[in-house]
Formats: C-alpha cells, sequence, structure tokens
C-alpha cells in the first residue's frame, strides 16, 4: 500500500513538472510583457531595459530554469501588471474558487444522487420523466449559456437573486474569506454554483439512476423485499450502498476538475475567485499570475486524484495495486 | 402580457428575502466598470481604468476639471519659466490619510520613483526629469528642470499621483500596492480583488468633504452580466456599456442612457515601402475613400461613434478644424487604383486586435468587405491584443488597425510614436506598425519640438497634421463615443469626463 502511495506521489510530481513546462512555453507566443510595462510612451530603449531586468532576454530554457527554481523555494514572482506578489494574488482569490467547487458539488451530490434513487425507483412519475429529459439538458448545454439564462431569468426578470458577485464575507481567523456563513454570502453562491454543478449534478443523475436500475433487478435486492422490508430502507440503505462506489470515484474525480473549469462561471458571474483572475491575467501578458495559477491548480488536482486513488483502495480492498 | 406581469409579481413576492431592491442610502454610489483595478500603487499603471480610482484616493500636483481642463491641485499654481524649466507653488496645510504633512520631501520622493520599472508605469515621463530643487529659502516653490524641452510636461501632471514619503519607504512594494496612503477626496475603504473597491469620504479633504459618503466600484467584465447589473439595480451607474446592450437598455424605463464623444479614436495605418502597394499616395487615398464607414457606424457601432477626419480629438492641441474627411466613393477609389497600377487590385494582410477596442473584430471584416467591392482582397488577421502590439512595436506589418488617445492632450507626442519614421535611438516611431516614413513630415515635427510659444507650437501641429492627412499617413475611422448608463431614480448628479475618469468628489447629491 504504502509503495504505492509513494509511487502515486511520484508520478504526481512529474505531471507537474511536465504541465508546468508546457504552461511555460506558451508564454513565448503571447507577446511581449515589457511593452505594457513601460507604458504607451516608452521609447524601444526603456522597454528594452525592462525586458533585460525581467530576464525576458534569456533563453525560455534558463528562464524556466530560474522560475522553477525560485518557485520551490516559495518564490513566484511579482505579477508584472499589479506590480504585487503573484503567489499572495493567486492565494487570495483561493477561497472564493473553492467555496464555488463546494458549492457546486453540494448540489450536484444532493440533487443527483436523490433524483437518481428516486427515478430509478418511480420510472413512472412525472418528476422522472422531466428529469431524464433535463439531464440531457444539462450534459448538452454550454455553461455560459446556462449562466446568462440563469442571470436573466432569477435576477432580472424576478430578482430574487443578486446576478454576479461574491456578497458579504466574513474572514476566518487564518485569513479564509468564507461567504457560507452570510445570508448575503449564500444568496450570491446559488446561480454560481448552480452554474457549475449543472454538468455534474446531471451525470451523477444518470450515473447513479442506471446503477440504480441494475441494483433493483439483482437478487438480493428481491430476496430483501420478500422478506418484508420497506420500501425507503432497501432504496437507501441495501441498493443505494452498493451503487456509491463509482459515483464517488467520478465525485473524487470532477471536483478538481470543478475548481479548474471554474473560469467560465466565475467570468459571467465576475465571481472574485482564481479563474477571474487566469483571464485578466493572459488578457493583460501577466505571466507570473498565469504560471503560478497553472501550478497551484495543477498540485489541488493531482493532491486529489492520488487521496480519491487511494481512499478507493481502502474502501475496496478487494482492488490491489502493485 | 398582463398575466406574465401578475406571475412575476407573484414568484417575486413568494420569495420574502427579494434581493437588494436598492435601499441606498443619500449618499452611497455604486458604479460598474469594464475592468478591474488592478494595482494600488498610484503610478504602477497608466490605463485610465486604474488612474481613475486613483484619482479619488490620491492628488496631483495639477488635476483636470469635468471639461478637460487643467486646475490647481497640489500645486497652487505653475509656470514654465524656460525651455527647460517648469515652476510650481505648493499647496500648503495639506494631509495624508495617515495625518502626515504633504511638503516638498512628497514631490521629490513620488517623482524619483517614477524611473523605477518595478513599481511604476512612467518610467519615460520620469526619465525627461533632470533636477528638482526648491527655491531657496521657499520650500513652497518648486523648480522642475528637464532634459529636453517638453512642451505638454504640465498636461502630464495629472496622472502623477502624490505619495508620502515617510509612510511608503519603509513599506513592502506589496503593502504599498495594496494599502494606499494619498491626500484624496476619500479613502480606501476595502478592497476584494476582482469582486470591489469600496471608498470611504475623507472629512478633512483640503477641497472639502464630498458629498458623497461611500462609493463603491464594481468591475463587471462580462457583458450580458453587465446588462444585468443595471437593468436589475445592482449598480447607480454602468460605465462602458456595451453597444450591442444601448437599445436593450435605452426601452427600460427605469434607465437613462448618457453618450458622450470619446476622446480615443480608431484609425488604419498602411506600410509605405517601395514594392508595397502603400507607397503609391493614390493607393492610400483609395483605400481611405473605398470604407463605407457611416455605415460602419450605424451596423457595426450601433450609432455609438462619429466620423473621424483626423487622428487626434478636439480637445488635443494640434487638432485641425480645417481637415475635411474625405467622401466615400468607392468607383473614384476604382479609378485611382487602376491609375496606381493596380486595376486588379491586391492582396493584403490587415492585422488588429480583438479584444482591445469596443467592436474592433467587427471593423475590421467590415473594412475587408468594403475594400473587397474595389479589388483589394483583404486577409483578416484579428487577435489577441498582447500580440498585435508586440507585432506592432516590431514594425513589420504590412496594414493595421489601432485606437489612441493622448493624456497629454498633445498631438506631437502622439505624433511621435505613430507616425514619425521609426528611430530606437531617438526612440521615436515606436507603435508605427507598418514602418510607415515621410521625411517632409519628420522634419515637421522635428522643428515643430524646438519651439515653446504655446500658440506658435498649436500652428506648426495643425500644420503638421494637416500636412499628414493630405499624405494619407494614417487613415481615420470614427472617434468611440463613452457610453453610461444611469438609473433614473438617483440621488446624485454625475457628469462624464471627456478622460473617462470616475472623479467622485465632482458628483454632487440632488
Amino acid at each position: 500500500m504504502w509503495r504505492y502511495v509513494s509511487k502515486r506521489i511520484m508520478q504526481g510530481m512529474v505531471v507537474l513538472f511536465i504541465v508546468s513546462f508546457f504552461g511555460f512555453i506558451i508564454f513565448q507566443f503571447l507577446g511581449d510583457p515589457a511593452i505594457a510595462m513601460a507604458g504607451q510612451y516608452a521609447t524601444q530603449a526603456e522597454i528594452e531595459a525592462i525586458r533585460v531586468s525581467l530576464g525576458l532576454d534569456r533563453s525560455i530554457y534558463i528562464q524556466y530554469f530560474n522560475f522553477i527554481t525560485n518557485a520551490l523555494q516559495g518564490n513566484f514572482g511579482i505579477s508584472y501588471v499589479t506590480r504585487l506578489p503573484a503567489l499572495e494574488l493567486v492565494l487570495q482569490r483561493l477561497p472564493a474558487t473553492i467555496e464555488l467547487a463546494i458549492a457546486a458539488q453540494v448540489i450536484a451530490i444532493v440533487f443527483g444522487v436523490l433524483l437518481g434513487v428516486l427515478v430509478a425507483a418511480f420510472p413512472r412519475a412525472l418528476l422522472s420523466k422531466f428529469s431524464v429529459v433535463g439531464s440531457l439538458f444539462g450534459i448538452s448545454l454550454p455553461t455560459f449559456a446556462v449562466g446568462i439564462l440563469l442571470i436573466l431569468f432569477f435576477a432580472v426578470e424576478f430578482p430574487i437573486f443578486p446576478p454576479f458577485g461574491r456578497g458579504e464575507l466574513i474572514t476566518l481567523p487564518w485569513g479564509w474569506e468564507t461567504g457560507f456563513l452570510t445570508w448575503d454570502g449564500l444568496k450570491h453562491l446559488v446561480l454560481p454554483a448552480l452554474t457549475l454543478g449543472l454538468l455534474q449534478l446531471a451525470l451523477l443523475f444518470r450515473l447513479t439512476r442506471s446503477g440504480m436500475q441494475e441494483a433493483l433487478r439483482s437478487n438480493y435486492i428481491r430476496t430483501a423485499r420478500a422478506k418484508g422490508l420497506s420500501r425507503f430502507p432497501i432504496l437507501f440503505k441495501h441498493a443505494l450502498r452498493n451503487v456509491m462506489i463509482p459515483v464517488i470515484t467520478i465525485i473524487g474525480l470532477q471536483f478538481g476538475q470543478l475548481v479548474g473549469f471554474s473560469i467560465v462561471t466565475e467570468k459571467i458571474f465576475q465571481w472574485p475567485g482564481t479563474g477571474n483572475l487566469l483571464l485578466s491575467a493572459i488578457f493583460d501578458n501577466d505571466f507570473p499570475i498565469v504560471s503560478t495559477y497553472i501550478i497551484l491548480i495543477a498540485t489541488l488536482i493531482v493532491i486529489l486524484n492520488t487521496l480519491v486513488d487511494i481512499t478507493y483502495a481502502f474502501l475496496n480492498p478487494r482492488i490491489r495495486y502493485d | 402580457m398582463q398575466k406574465l406581469t401578475l406571475l412575476k409579481g407573484a414568484v417575486t413576492a413568494m420569495f420574502a428575502f427579494t434581493a437588494c431592491a436598492s435601499t441606498a442610502i443619500a449618499s452611497d454610489i455604486t458604479v460598474g466598470v469594464s475592468s478591474d483595478v488592478a494595482t494600488m500603487e498610484p503610478n504602477g499603471s497608466g490605463s485610465d481604468s486604474n488612474l481613475s480610482v486613483m484619482a479619488n484616493i490620491f492628488d496631483g500636483l495639477l488635476q483636470r476639471n469635468s471639461d478637460g481642463k487643467l486646475i490647481p491641485s497640489l500645486a497652487t499654481d505653475w509656470e514654465r519659466i524656460d525651455a527647460l524649466t517648469w515652476r510650481f507653488t505648493l499647496r500648503q496645510g495639506v494631509k495624508f490619510h495617515n495625518g502626515n504633512d504633504f511638503t516638498v520631501d512628497d514631490v521629490l520622493f513620488t517623482f524619483n520613483r517614477l524611473t523605477n520599472p518595478e513599481i511604476s508605469n512612467f518610467v519615460n515621463f520620469g526619465a525627461q526629469i533632470a533636477s528638482i530643487e526648491p527655491l531657496a529659502g521657499n520650500p513652497w516653490v518648486i523648480d522642475i528642470k528637464t532634459h529636453q524641452p517638453v512642451a505638454f510636461f504640465s498636461q502630464n501632471l495629472p496622472q502623477i499621483f502624490m505619495m508620502d514619503k515617510e509612510s511608503t519607504q519603509d513599506r513592502s512594494p506589496g503593502d504599498v500596492g495594496q494599502n494606499p496612503i494619498g491626500t484624496g477626496a476619500y479613502e480606501l475603504a476595502e478592497w476584494i480583488k476582482g469582486s470591489h473597491v469600496a471608498l470611504a469620504a475623507n472629512e478633512d479633504y483640503w477641497g472639502g468633504a464630498p458629498a458623497m459618503d461611500k462609493v463603491t466600484i464594481r468591475p463587471v467584465t462580462e457583458a450580458s452580466t453587465a446588462l444585468a447589473s443595471i437593468m436589475s439595480g445592482s449598480v447607480d451607474i454602468l460605465q462602458d456599456v456595451p453597444v450591442s446592450s444601448i437599445k436593450v437598455i435605452e426601452r427600460n424605463k427605469k434607465i437613462d442612457v448618457l453618450k458622450t464623444p470619446a476622446r480615443r479614436s480608431i484609425f488604419l495605418g498602411l506600410s509605405n515601402a517601395e514594392g508595397q502597394p502603400g507607397s503609391d499616395v493614390r493607393v492610400r487615398e483609395a483605400i481611405s475613400i473605398a470604407i463605407n464607414e457611416e455605415q460602419i457606424i450605424d451596423k457595426v457601432m450601433f450609432g455609438a461613434a462619429s466620423l473621424a477626419a483626423q487622428v487626434p480629438d478636439p480637445a488635443t492641441i494640434g487638432y485641425n478644424p480645417d481637415i475635411k474627411r474625405p467622401v466615400f466613393n468607392p468607383s473614384k477609389a476604382k479609378a485611382l487604383l487602376k491609375e496606381a497600377g493596380y486595376a486588379d487590385g491586391f492582396e493584403i494582410t490587415l492585422t488588429g486586435p480583438n479584444d482591445r477596442y469596443i467592436q474592433d473584430e467587427q471593423i475590421l471584416a467590415a473594412v475587408a468587405a468594403d475594400l473587397a467591392k474595389v479589388g483589394i482582397r483583404v486577409n483578416v488577421a484579428a487577435k489577441p491584443k498582447s500580440i498585435v502590439f508586440k507585432e506592432l512595436q516590431e514594425n513589420k506589418l504590412e496594414f493595421y488597425l489601432l485606437g489612441w488617445f493622448d493624456g497629454s492632450y498633445d498631438y506631437g507626442r502622439s505624433f511621435d510614436k505613430l507616425v514619425t519614421s521609426v528611430d530606437s535611438e531617438k526612440g521615436t516611431g515606436g507603435w508605427n506598425g507598418a514602418a510607415y516614413s515621410n521625411a517632409k513630415l519628420d522634419k515637421m515635427i522635428r522643428d515643430s519640438a524646438k519651439i515653446i510659444d504655446v500658440a506658435k507650437r498649436e500652428k506648426a501641429l495643425q500644420a503638421l497634421n494637416l500636412a499628414s492627412q493630405e499624405s494619407f499617413a494614417l487613415i481615420p475611422l470614427h472617434y468611440q463615443m463613452d457610453v453610461y448608463a444611469i438609473t433614473k431614480n438617483a440621488k446624485f448628479d454625475f457628469k462624464p469626463r471627456p478622460d473617462t475618469w470616475l472623479v467622485f468628489k465632482e458628483v454632487t447629491s440632488k
């Protein structure tokens, strides 16, 4: 087991290294930050001086080597646009993104699994037919369309929720700014979390439903029924437990994606998270922010995936990793 | 319709926690802006979106009033003593937000920092200064000497914000860039990056406490969200209304739409290197009369632009009211092309940004379509500004689209970057993307730099502008418009500024 864990961690490191390298290479095709840094009226010589002082005149390999050695010491450089430390800027935005992903995940799990169970149990109910069709929309509608429609409907036509932003925040003792603890913060969370979680909700719904359909046909459920157990304990205690293993795997794997792919949702809802920061950094050629973001998010995803694999091994001892 | 309204009312009422139906206090204002505040380092960003916020927290030696006219700020008086020397009288009794006094030391400190590219976006301006010295016996009067005569020196000063030496020098750049200490009419109350900047009135402001107690500036970068923000009442003012939303907002009875001419013009540049079609002035003229600009304004810009006959806007020194825009005439364009030996037209690549100016990519497509009608086959290369600006600086493009306005209100400075021949030693032609070169214009701009007399200089720049337009050095398309949406029941009076800055001390309550 521990050999497996250490192997996974090593693999993760290699992935991170490759991701950061390609992330860095892309900058070569993204323009010249020195032009914007020098200001509109700078002369060619002044721009060149800035290029040299940033080390942008050196070869890409040397730049990458310097970046990695600094990054390993926790120094991700200074943002070219804001002139503030890059790591601090990304970390300040991380709570917003993680809270959005958690909220989206919770919505997806609660509604996806619940609907999946109910629809498998009551396939003829109106709700079931509606859910099956609805899940198709959830899978096929692009995020930006969902987001814009939700805003127009629930913020402009029927002003129930605020159209954008994160609302009132409370700072927790260790500096984490949370929107979970205020009414205003929760209200701001509903639309973006629904937008971000919709795809996963639909996936979990379909996964749970097909798993449940299969489980409900199996012998042990038939036996349980024959012995006179009532409906809901059978559904949620006996059948669902067996269906949950693949569902949990998907949930674990998708959480990293929720964090990484929240970019579009954050842009639409003007959510002050890392995705929004990344977009403006790309727009402004702010390389230190982009590389810091790529490395942090890649680290997060690698850690999550490793944890999922390890948990999986503990949950299902029949699976062996060597 | 009746039913829908009823349904709406019912659904809305069902949720007792109905959203923020602007319960704003009289002196509270929320503004939606199109780009995020980058930094609180006052001289760390020259973009107007950043300067706009800084102008509330900090003061420059001079400022502009809402008509764009230069007026006193931390300097009460100023004059140009000789070609190289500018004299400023500093305002006494001004205090920074932390209680420190504003003195000559702060001025020296601020100007000295400008040459450091790690914290300053005004390196070029800082490098022009040779020395700053207080007058003997009077620490409230200073003489600033420049290396070369800089006719527009004072015009730049509203962009340079004075910092407190004592509290700035000991703090890390990261701290200075997030916790601003200025002399301005507002203090920073809260900055949640990517979400909002909240400002609180400085009751002890030297110019009197501002009418608005609390100001919130919220970036809303996505066009449809911006529309929702003003329609839902989440913001009182929306700056930079997306042109495609103007009609929708105008139909809303609770919102006023305000359009003011913007300073920025959009224009085309074309190479005149030997062998290039643009080396023949008839081809340049043909292109300028083959573009149906009125249609572009109507269809692409949704009416939110006005015809430009020249690059500078009327407020700029060097604007020449006598320049007339050539009339749209595709058949004459064809004839000119034939005369120039391009009866069958030619092929050319038009490069421009797709994320910088209002409807930029659509303008490029419209220009290409118009030129196709006279036989010029245009390949449109629309790219992110980060790439286009790099290519422009390399001066190797054939044909490009660019937008420009001059924060110093002086066409001479812009001309040196846009049209003067590329010369990296002299620092000219940095933005001359197609390396256009015209010896006559080069001489005229060189001569104009030596003129100190303001009126004579203006005449020279007007002549230069006319000569440049007669040789079609640049092909102007239109001036953009600044479009604002304002809630009708607003409890304040807001007047847009030509520089697009939101200076809240100018806002009065109704």
